[in-house]
């Protein structure tokens, strides 16, 4: 078995072991880890420019204080989890259903994986505009489509109730692409035996899914789902140019509180805070579900 | 490799030490190099005098001078100031590089340079939205500085003296401030409204906000034509730019006198009510069904489709009303003055384009910067600034007869409303400002609050913006 | 024997309709780029089809898109080669070498929160450097930090993918006298080729569309294609044809690396499994 080769054989490389994680630890240290040690100073600072110079004045906790008090922030929280929850589960469910059956296609496998690539493919900014045409209560494609099976249309994006899910639909297009094709390519890397043998032992497909695919796909489906789940927690195109975080606060999201904070108004300190914070809950998450990953597996094994 | 791990405090400090430093050094050089450039620019201006006395005064002598680099933002107007670039190069044979940027991004782009020791840009062509932010950040070089003999000509609009600034008191001020820019683009918002519907209907075009309101529910014709189309949404400055007007024109206002530095919130004024009250009764007699979604782009959209009989957006949008390829309504729209509420007068909203000068860089730079300047303000320049469709920053060239011409139909409403035209803020905390009143704005025309409750709203969390910044703020008392 | 045909032809069948939802928007944008811009806002069913988005995309005055198109190209390519080179040297050694547990757990824990962080916040601090030492306006600015951005995902992706390499493949080379560099080249490298080729597209497509970095650590020499496009989204009027015309054009290579690196995919696996 494939699986039995992960884990324990390793060895001891010498230089070697050095020399390979070198390059990505000097990136990561020079363009990553100072940039945020320098976000989590701004976070207790004000900084103003005067003269041509900036200023800064430590200020201690105010900025994370004055997150408990921004109606943004709060609203742009609650938004980004349920679109969070929401869209990458669907992207998940979606994604793993058409890389099954592409996987299984045959000689249609490049067609089809073309097509469903093809989302992915066009740059955001595109994307927001184009969408944004599509979805106009008055002249848009999609009440145009409605209006043929006889269905009133709706302002997906002008209605406050349906707003973030019209979001929500755009990010589901756009991002499952990229579910898809990570899954499809787990799928193919699977050894060709196990499946015969499952088809030796007489199992069903669904019983193949559920005892061999789903488990031996188990590291794929969580990275990928891992990724998905912390870049839908940083969306931001898609409302920059759909709704602006409108109407009201109904399509508000974190990212978007950021940029506003931290670009629009300047405001360094209170913007990186805001990042900060978010991050954090974030790392908590991670390590909250790694945690119970783990004690789950540890259940099962036992 | 030490540097880039330096936080930007450090490298700013760090950063500054060392340009003073390198600029003592060159200070010398500098002065030898300005006063070559002046002696040959004097010499080639008598040079050129003696040749031919009957040279026009309005084509201002430029001596060869330095590369500059512009940075501007790609808009309807871009053409038109490329064509001034042009003639510029030809008439001068001196080089202009254009940094032309996506809108979206232009502050930071603009930012970057200017926070670095060592500037990318020698011309910023900043929009009114982050003017207050490079000035207070002090930022520019007064153009005075560079050539103390540079005057602004009279004959340009002065723009609520936004090409003003006074460091002491860090307000715009033509009176006590120095000069630091010159005005590259006047852009404005004025009334679009359909000339068929208007004829059909037989009415009047509307002064006041109450004969708009009035006019608009009269063409109001929902789904097929909406009476007025506005900007709702929450954004960056969506509803608040498109409420500014009606609120300067009804004689109320953000604060009591940011000119003056008195900083007393007065956005809950009775003045204030009044022209929110009109706001949110154009959405409801004569809106679109969500008015509280629509952005710049979708009242742009009903207005050349043909869905908006009113809408107020800046004059640069002009551009696509009578090209066919973009607008169903060619010849169909006129304009006029931005309505204005009882006792006041049209006050639009600038959301013009100032061409300054940065401190971060050399000064053969400068000199060659403000030698472009200068040319752009001249009457010649913005002939070919005007034919190409864009408004002038010189009252003159609205004299000229193709400016009477039915493409130019729009060019009335400019020139009377520009004068009066004010600013959003002045102030660097103003998109903080613009953020408070676009969430407060949008919620009292969406009907989560009523107007009072959300001028009220503002006022208490502008006036505590403003103390916690350090301003002296006081506010009215609340409204009923 | 007639079950499994039915179904097959039902899958066949959900995959046409999962398809066509998938197309619709895009062949619209493919149909926008050949409208005017007033078809497009009234959303006109029918329309006479003009090349004057192209025409104004490709050769209006201040239009740049071949050089732009050529810069998407260098940065794409280079930021690519090297995320899949660095994540999987990174992989290689967390997953096959005697780490102390923390350290690879370190690494990707970090590659993901980092992925989290908006890009924007990074900018600021990554102009400084790249004024700081020259390169800003240069290739190298903009892939340091394309390559910063999507090695998170390199290095998670790759580490999946390296953990199937079969231990004893490695074992036996070792025997046969293999050298460190010589086993990632002959082992290591070929059998994780359809995760290699799944990053790789994603890494490329990434980067191509990258707008806020891109905007930032470019000028005009170094401007990429999503820079030129956003030029159109102008704040008084949103060309969308020509913004179409713009993404058409530019999904091009996409397509073309797509269709390549099926070819690569499959190989990958045929090589992988005749081992």
């Amino acid at each position: 078995m494939a699986t039995a080769a992960s884990g324990a054989a390793r060895r001891e490389g010498g230089a070697w072991r050095w020399l390979t994680l070198a390059p990505a630890a000097t990136i990561y240290i020079a363009l990553a880890v100072l940039p945020i040690a320098n976000l989590v100073v701004m976070s207790f600072h004000d900084i103003r420019w005067a003269d041509g110079i900036a200023r800064w004045s430590a200020v201690g906790f105010r900025h994370y204080a004055e997150l408990s008090r921004d109606p943004l922030f709060a609203a742009g929280l609650r938004n980004t989890v349920v679109f969070a929850v929401l869209a990458v589960g669907a992207e998940m469910v979606i994604g793993f259903v058409l890389a099954q059956w592409v996987s299984r296609a045959g000689r249609a496998e490049i067609v089809y994986r073309t097509v469903f690539l093809l989302p992915i493919l066009l740059p955001g900014i595109v994307i927001g505009a184009i969408w944004k045409l599509m979805y106009n209560p008055d002249f848009g494609v999609v009440n145009q489509m409605l209006a043929l099976a006889g269905i009133a249309g709706r302002d997906w994006l002008g209605d406050r109730a349906l707003a973030l899910g019209s979001v929500i639909a755009v990010d589901v297009w756009h991002w499952t692409p990229f579910v898809f094709l990570l899954l499809l390519a787990g799928l193919q890397s699977l050894p060709q035996d196990v499946h015969e043998a499952a088809k030796v032992d007489g199992a069903g497909t669904w019983t193949e899914l559920r005892y061999v695919t789903l488990p031996m796909m188990l590291p794929t489906i969580a990275v990928t789902f891992a990724f998905r789940l912390i870049v839908s927690f940083k969306v931001f195109d898609e409302v920059y140019l759909l709704t602006g975080g409108g109407p009201g606060t109904a399509t508000e999201v974190v990212s978007f509180t950021i940029y506003r904070r931290f670009f629009t108004e300047d405001r360094m300190g209170y913007g990186s805070a805001i990042s900060v914070v978010v991050l954090f809950l974030l790392a908590l998450t991670i390590v909250l579900a790694l945690a119970a990953t783990r004690r789950a597996r540890e259940r099962a094994a036992s | 490799m030490h540097l880039t791990g330096s936080t930007p405090r450090m490298a700013a400090d760090g950063g500054t030490r060392i340009l003073e430093e390198k600029m003592a050094m060159k200070t010398s050089k500098r002065r030898f190099v300005v006063a070559l450039v002046r002696a040959i620019a004097v010499g080639t201006g008598v040079a050129v005098g003696l040749a031919g006395p009957s040279a026009a005064q309005d084509a201002p002598r430029v001596p060869r001078v330095a590369p500059i680099t512009i940075v501007i933002n790609q808009s309807p107007w871009f053409a038109g100031f490329s064509a001034v670039v042009d003639a510029y190069e030809k008439a001068t044979g001196n080089k202009v590089v254009l940094d032309v940027n996506p809108f979206a991004g232009s502050a930071e782009k603009q930012r970057n340079s200017v926070r670095a020791k060592e500037g990318q840009f020698d011309v910023l062509v900043m929009n009114s939205a982050w003017l207050a932010e490079i000035y207070h950040g002090g930022f520019l070089v007064p153009l005075n500085e560079i050539d103390p003999s540079f005057r602004i000509d009279p004959l340009v609009f002065n723009y609520d003296d936004t090409a003003y600034w006074d460091p002491k008191s860090r307000t715009n001020n033509a009176k006590t401030g120095q000069l630091y820019g010159i005005p590259i683009n006047g852009n404005i918002q004025v009334l679009y409204y359909r000339n068929d519907l208007y004829r059909k209907a037989g009415l009047k075009v509307p002064q006041t906000l109450d004969e708009l309101v009035a006019n608009a529910a009269k063409l109001h014709d929902a789904p097929a034509v909406y009476g007025m189309a506005q900007r709702g949404a929450r954004s960056a400055s969506d509803i608040s730019y498109d409420w500014m007007p009606y609120l300067h024109g009804s004689n109320g206002s953000i604060f009591r006198n940011e000119k003056e530095g008195d900083f007393t919130v007065t956005i809950n004024s009775p003045e204030a009510k009044k022209a929110l009250d009109a706001y949110v009764a154009l959405a409801q007699k004569s809106g679109p069904p969500n008015p509280g979604s629509w952005g710049q782009a979708q009242v742009i959209q009903a207005l050349l489709t043909g869905k908006a009989a009113h809408a107020t957006p800046v004059i640069a949008a002009w551009s696509q009303v009578d090209d066919p390829a973009k607008s169903a309504v060619v010849g169909l729209i006129d304009a006029a003055p931005v309505p204005h509420g009882p006792g006041g007068k049209s006050t639009p909203t600038l959301g013009h384009f100032i061409g300054a000068i940065p401190k971060n860089v050399p000064r053969d730079r400068q000199v060659a910067a403000l030698a472009f300047l200068r040319w752009f303000q001249g009457r010649e320049a913005q002939i070919v600034y005007a034919k190409a469709g864009q408004p002038p920053i010189r009252r003159d060239v609205y004299d000229e007869p193709f400016m009477k011409t039915p493409p130019y139909r729009w060019t009335k409403a400019v020139l009377e409303s520009a004068p009066n035209a004010r600013m959003m803020y002045t102030v660097p905390e103003g998109p903080q400002i613009v953020s408070i009143l676009e969430l407060r704005l949008n919620q009292a025309l969406i009907g989560e609050k009523s107007p009072a409750d959300a001028l009220n709203t503002m006022a208490v969390e502008i006036q505590a913006l403003m103390r916690g910044a350090g301003y002296k703020s006081e506010r009215l008392p609340d409204l009923r | 024997m007639i079950a499994p045909r039915v179904k097959s032809v039902a899958m066949h069948a959900a995959l046409a309709a999962a398809a066509m939802v998938v197309l619709l928007p895009v062949l619209w944008t493919a149909l926008a780029a050949f409208k005017t811009q007033i078809a497009l806002l009234r959303g006109d069913a029918l329309f006479a089809p003009t090349l004057a988005n192209f025409h104004e995309l490709l050769f209006s005055r201040s239009s740049d898109y071949f050089a732009h198109f050529a810069n998407s190209l260098v940065v794409a390519t280079l930021s690519t080669a090297l995320v899949l080179l660095v994540a999987t040297l990174a992989a290689y050694s967390m997953v096959r070498m005697r780490w102390p547990p923390a350290v690879p757990a370190l690494v990707l824990g970090f590659s993901l929160v980092f992925h989290m962080i908006p890009p924007i916040t990074l900018v600021g601090p990554w102009y400084v450097m790249a004024r700081a030492l020259g390169v800003d306006d240069t290739y190298a600015a903009l892939v340091l930090a394309h390559l910063t951005l999507h090695l998170p995902i390199g290095i998670a992706v790759m580490s999946v993918f390296v953990r199937d390499v079969p231990f004893e493949l490695e074992e036996a080379a070792r025997l046969d006298g293999c050298t460190t560099p010589q086993l990632l080249r002959r082992i290591v490298f070929p059998l994780v080729r359809p995760g290699l080729a799944a990053t790789g597209i994603l890494v490329f497509v990434f980067s191509w569309n990258e707008f806020a970095v891109a905007l930032t650590l470019t000028g005009r020499h170094t401007a990429t294609i999503p820079v030129a496009i956003a030029r159109f989204a102008q704040e008084y009027e949103i060309k969308h044809g020509v913004m179409a015309a713009g993404a058409v054009l530019s999904v091009i290579p996409a397509i073309l690396l797509l269709l390549f690196a099926q070819r690569s995919i499959v190989k990958g696996i045929i090589a992988g499994v005749g081992k």
